[in-house]
């Protein structure tokens, strides 16, 4: 039981007695660990030096997949509507991925951006199936049968945001700690190295996509049911950016990392909503500026001082 | 059937015109500095407001309303002079060498600063400055109005177009640009001042951006939000075309412009779709756009 | 706080005929959370909606607020989207600081928080949205709507063309790309077909929300040589719009219809003889907002403070305040005074008639108070420095509107042209 695993435990303890005893931060946190799934989907990418700005496609997707059952299909349990989030957005990753993953660099960047430009334009443009930029609205979901009022649900949700966040944190570790997460850190470092060893990069690539995909799509997913609405926006680029930024922000050399800049990014915008709100955008981009050049391990490289920030300097 | 399709291609020229320059400016600093500039769109609706701004005073001034035409060139210049070397300087010069993943971070972070910057700046109103629309009237092309402005600007992309190619063939400053895009260690190696190279091209860049929104304003209104759209556009366009391939972009914004056109007049659903549905087909066949590379894989 | 406020307030509170107990359990203000669209392309129809907010809020208050309790808004900026505009209404409705909402412009937005005013029970009232769709399931219990509903008119406007138009042939739509846009076009396409089949539609354009340029869409306006091009834009995008097909010389090749075509009457010049309106019975200059005779000097306030004239969707927004406030005062007199919780403002709201600045509303069974519908034609108006609104007609918005429960498209392909033919009288100069 180390230090950091008591700190870990007191900030789990703190997060889930904060919206008891504050209720208005409930919203806020529910939102800020939904978003923190999909920059955690990023950050895995980013492990491995590719930087995707289209990422907001799998979260739309995650999304829209529990608004078109709960709308369409008029399925609203939660369990479904994660699972098939999960499985719609991780096939789309393993199809998009297979061939998206053989590029690297700009060139990764920019594919993803014109893919999910693809998705956003369609889900914009489809009225008659995607109720176009209205949107679709998602029902109060149901948890395998029990139909919980909006305001217990609410809670619910949070709680069960927090368990999936804990549980998505530990997988994901052990995943960073297997041969297959080791080995995604090593494309960044050298590439050809690792393919001399046997180990095929696109392969590698192709799971972690599909897997920071899927995370994605559970982000989105808990999105939907929190505001109980899809909207396309959720797939503009600018989304793809504000999820990498968020991953970087809190800093991606620890699982942790994404849900930290999340929640961070999510408390300063409701602080910001309510005195300055014209500069939100403003105050988000110059707080990047300043952790690229001054914290390049996020927050979380600052939270653990300077004795861990050594070579896990990925940016 | 030839006085329909008439229409269409000068519909898909004028439309063209507009986003080669933007895609231009991305590609030709990409070319030079290897940076793609997330923030490229903002400078292109930068541009837009300037020009706006200035265009509106001087008629309000009781100026002649003719110099609405040199203000649309002076704004472009006075936005790049401002912004390119700023930028270029500060920003962008500490990315290099730190990987592509730094420079599109701090490119998207210069963006989203940009953007609300000019929200506090010109505000949340649209501007209309159309004196320069107006001044130059109308033609009638197979059966269907067009503005001369409009024609106006298919000749400008051209000059543009042919214009940089001489000046990269025959002047020194164009040759040094062509040296160190084709070999950036050798050029420094025989003494060439990279850095100010780099800070020509990124104003140069930032200049199209600007100009290509200052030449916009007399047919379309100025709000917020510009940026973003046109920042995609100007990377579709630029990776079709091959990034950092001048007459790539060239073609690319003619390919893209005609498939929308033709979408608006067959299928108005896909309108917005076409453009990204053009980059990924061609992207599936040439992963490094018409007129790209692969880069050389270095061990 | 300032003084005259905390005076007026105690002048009301002391004139209170309910006495110094019940006023005491009286909040301090009354919160409001009043969304529009303050940014973006859409800012210049949501400004003047919240331009007029402030200004009745501020009419209301020095007259002793309602009930004796101050209004005190809180503004949502609509132009930051609807994920937004959502949390925004969550955050204010659970912090508990508003008692109600004046909710909202787009009718995406009042689509998406349909739902959230159930969820959270609180009261709503829709200022302009006025998509058919909102609430057509008659389920809502918290959200009504005391403005209009597309059905009426959008009815009116093909009506009233086709009484001035009657040879009309080739139709063209060019309407934004949402909700309001989608339902504008099959109203009038149901409408024009129920009247005379033979009616073509030759062009249908749904530009997105927003978009700067209309260049081509006027090129395939131009080429496809409608009789008839009907839009429903507005905000920024119909003045850009207009701005570049003028030149382009759509206006003499067609006749144009431009739904909401008063509110840039006095920043752009439109051709005569275009048909334009308002949405819903919202113009102050109309001869029933003359009658009822309170338009006209708020009008004159709106003009001192703002500097220019108020448009109807300043109306729309003044119009819902004062039946929030018929609201309170007969949720306040059906409790002795007591101040209401949002189930008694809702029994409140049930069945209400009020008269607003232009017109008068009942709510029906659906929560939906179907209003006039005024449509006029460009003109020269003796004493307006700019075009104006002439040759009136003011359809009358519950005979347009369809019975509950039914499917309004179908409703109207289901209708005979005897129903039509009192409609379809051409409107006389004024």
């Amino acid at each position: 039981m180390s230090k950091r695993m008591l700190a870990l435990i007191a900030a789990v303890l703190v997060l889930a007695a904060l919206p008891v005893v504050f209720p208005f931060t409930r919203f806020m946190l529910t939102l800020a660990i939904a978003k923190g799934f999909a920059a955690l989907g990023v950050a895995l990418l980013l492990r491995a030096g590719l930087i995707s700005l289209g990422h907001a496609m799998y979260f739309g997707l995650g999304a829209y997949a529990v608004a078109f059952l709960s709308a369409k299909a008029g399925i609203s349990d939660f369990f479904v509507g994660l699972i098939a989030a999960a499985v719609v957005s991780g096939v789309a990753g393993l199809i998009f991925g297979a061939f998206l993953v053989r590029y690297r660099a700009i060139f990764f960047a920019m594919l993803n951006l014109a893919v999910s430009m693809v998705l956003y334009s369609l889900f914009s443009k489809l009225y008659g199936l995607t109720g176009g930029t209205d949107g679709l609205r998602v029902g109060v979901p149901s948890f395998l049968g029990w139909e919980p009022a909006r305001q217990t649900f609410e809670g619910v949700l949070f709680f069960a945001c927090l368990i999936l966040m804990l549980g998505a944190g530990w997988l994901g570790h052990r995943y960073l700690q297997s041969p297959m997460g080791q080995a995604l850190s090593a494309i960044h470092t050298n590439e050809l190295r690792l393919e001399y060893l046997g180990v095929s990069a696109w392969a590698t690539l192709l799971s972690a996509y599909s897997v920071s995909a899927m995370l994605a799509g559970i982000g989105g997913a808990l999105t939907a049911m929190a505001v109980g609405h899809v909207l396309p926006e959720y797939l503009y680029w600018t989304q793809s950016g504000h999820l990498v930024l968020t991953a970087v922000l809190g800093g991606f050399s620890a699982v942790a990392g994404p849900f930290i800049g999340s929640i961070t990014l999510e408390g300063i915008h409701t602080l910001a909503v309510g005195y300055a709100a014209e500069a939100w955008n403003l105050i988000v981009g110059a707080a990047l500026l300043g952790v690229i050049f001054f914290l390049p391990n996020g927050i979380v490289g600052l939270l653990r001082g300077r004795r861990a920030a050594k070579a896990e300097e990925v940016l | 059937m030839v006085s329909t399709l008439i229409p269409l291609f000068v519909d898909a020229l004028a439309n063209a015109a507009i986003i080669f320059f933007v895609a231009f400016g991305l590609t030709l600093a990409f070319s030079v500095l290897r940076v793609l500039n997330v923030a490229h769109g903002s400078l292109y609706s930068i541009g837009a407001y300037v020009a706006a701004s200035f265009g509106l005073w001087i008629i309000s001034a009781g100026l002649n309303p003719w110099l609405t035409f040199p203000a649309l060139l002076l704004s472009a210049a006075f936005v790049a002079a401002l912004f390119g070397p700023l930028i270029e300087m500060t920003l962008v010069r500490w990315t290099y060498g730190r990987g592509e993943a730094v420079q599109i971070l701090v490119t998207f972070a210069l963006f989203l600063i940009l953007e609300d910057l000019q929200r506090l700046v010109f505000g949340v109103s649209s501007l209309y400055a159309d004196t320069p629309m107006a001044l130059l009237g109308i033609s009638e092309i197979g059966g269907i109005i067009y503005l001369n402005y409009q024609l106006l600007l298919i000749a400008i992309a051209a000059v543009a177009l042919f214009g940089t190619r001489l000046f990269i063939r025959h002047t020194r400053t164009g040759r040094l640009l062509a040296v160190v895009v084709a070999d950036r260690e050798v050029s420094e190696a025989m003494g060439i001042n990279t850095r100010r190279i780099f800070t020509l091209a990124f104003t140069l860049g930032v200049f199209l951006a600007a100009l290509g929104g200052a030449m916009a304003t007399p047919t379309m209104g100025v709000a917020p939000g510009l940026g973003a759209d046109t920042m995609v556009l100007a990377f579709a366009v630029a990776a079709i075309g091959g990034l950092g391939q001048i007459e790539g972009a060239a073609l690319a914004a003619i390919i893209v412009a005609l498939v929308r056109v033709l979408a608006i007049y067959y299928v108005p659903e896909l309108d917005a779709v076409a453009p990204y549905i053009v980059m990924l087909l061609v992207l599936l066949v040439r992963p490094y756009g018409l007129f790209g590379k692969p880069p050389v894989r270095r061990i | 706080m300032r003084h005259p406020k905390i005076l007026s307030i105690a002048l009301a509170a002391a004139l209170s005929v309910t006495g110094a107990a019940q006023a005491q359990d009286r909040p301090a203000e009354l919160g409001v959370g009043v969304f529009t669209f303050t940014s973006g392309p859409a800012a210049a129809y949501g400004m003047p909606g919240r331009q007029g907010a402030e200004l009745i809020i501020e009419q209301i208050n020095a007259e002793g607020g309602i009930g004796g309790v101050p209004i005190v808004p809180t503004y949502v900026d609509e132009g930051q989207g609807a994920q937004g505009v959502i949390s925004e209404y969550r955050r204010l409705a659970e912090s508990g600081t508003v008692e109600a909402m004046i909710a909202a412009l787009s009718s995406g937005n009042c689509l998406a928080l349909a739902p959230v005013t159930e969820q959270l029970q609180m009261p709503t009232l829709a200022w302009n949205c006025d998509t058919h769709q909102l609430l057509l399931d008659g389920a809502s219990s918290y959200y009504y709507r005391p403005n209009g509903n597309t059905i009426p008119e959008f009815m009116a406007y093909a009506l009233y063309f086709l009484a001035q138009n009657p040879d009309v042939r080739r139709v063209a739509f060019i309407n934004p790309d949402y909700s309001f846009g989608h339902d504008a076009a099959a109203i009038v396409q149901a409408t024009l077909q129920a009247i005379n089949p033979e009616i073509e539609i030759v062009a249908e354009l749904f530009p997105r929300l927003g978009a700067s340029t209309y260049q081509t869409e006027i090129s395939r306006l131009s080429a496809a040589r409608p009789d008839v091009i009907f839009s429903n834009l507005w905000g920024a995008d119909l003045e850009n719009f207009v701005r570049q097909a003028m030149p382009r010389g759509l206006f003499r090749q067609s006749t144009v219809v431009l739904a909401l075509g008063e509110t840039i009457l006095q920043t752009v010049d439109v051709p005569e003889g275009t048909i334009v309106g308002v949405l819903g019975d919202g113009y102050w200059r109309s001869p029933e907002a003359t009658e009822i005779g309170r338009a006209g000097a708020f009008a004159e306030a709106y003009r001192a403070r703002f500097g220019e004239d108020p448009v109807f969707p300043t109306m729309k927004m003044v119009n819902a305040f004062l039946v929030l406030q018929a609201a309170y005062e007969k949720a306040l007199a059906d409790n002795d005074g007591a101040w209401p919780d949002s189930a008694a403002l809702i029994a409140a709201l049930e069945g209400l008639t009020v008269e607003t600045m232009t017109g008068t509303i009942t709510f029906r069974g659906d929560n939906d108070a179907p209003v006039d519908q005024i449509v006029g034609t460009v003109g020269a108006v003796e004493g307006v420095d700019h075009p104006a609104m002439t040759q009136l007609t003011r359809f009358d918005g519950s005979a347009l509107m369809p019975p509950m429960g039914t499917d309004p498209i179908a409703w109207i392909a289901s209708l005979s042209p005897e129903f039509f033919a009192p409609f379809l009288v051409p409107a006389t100069a004024e």
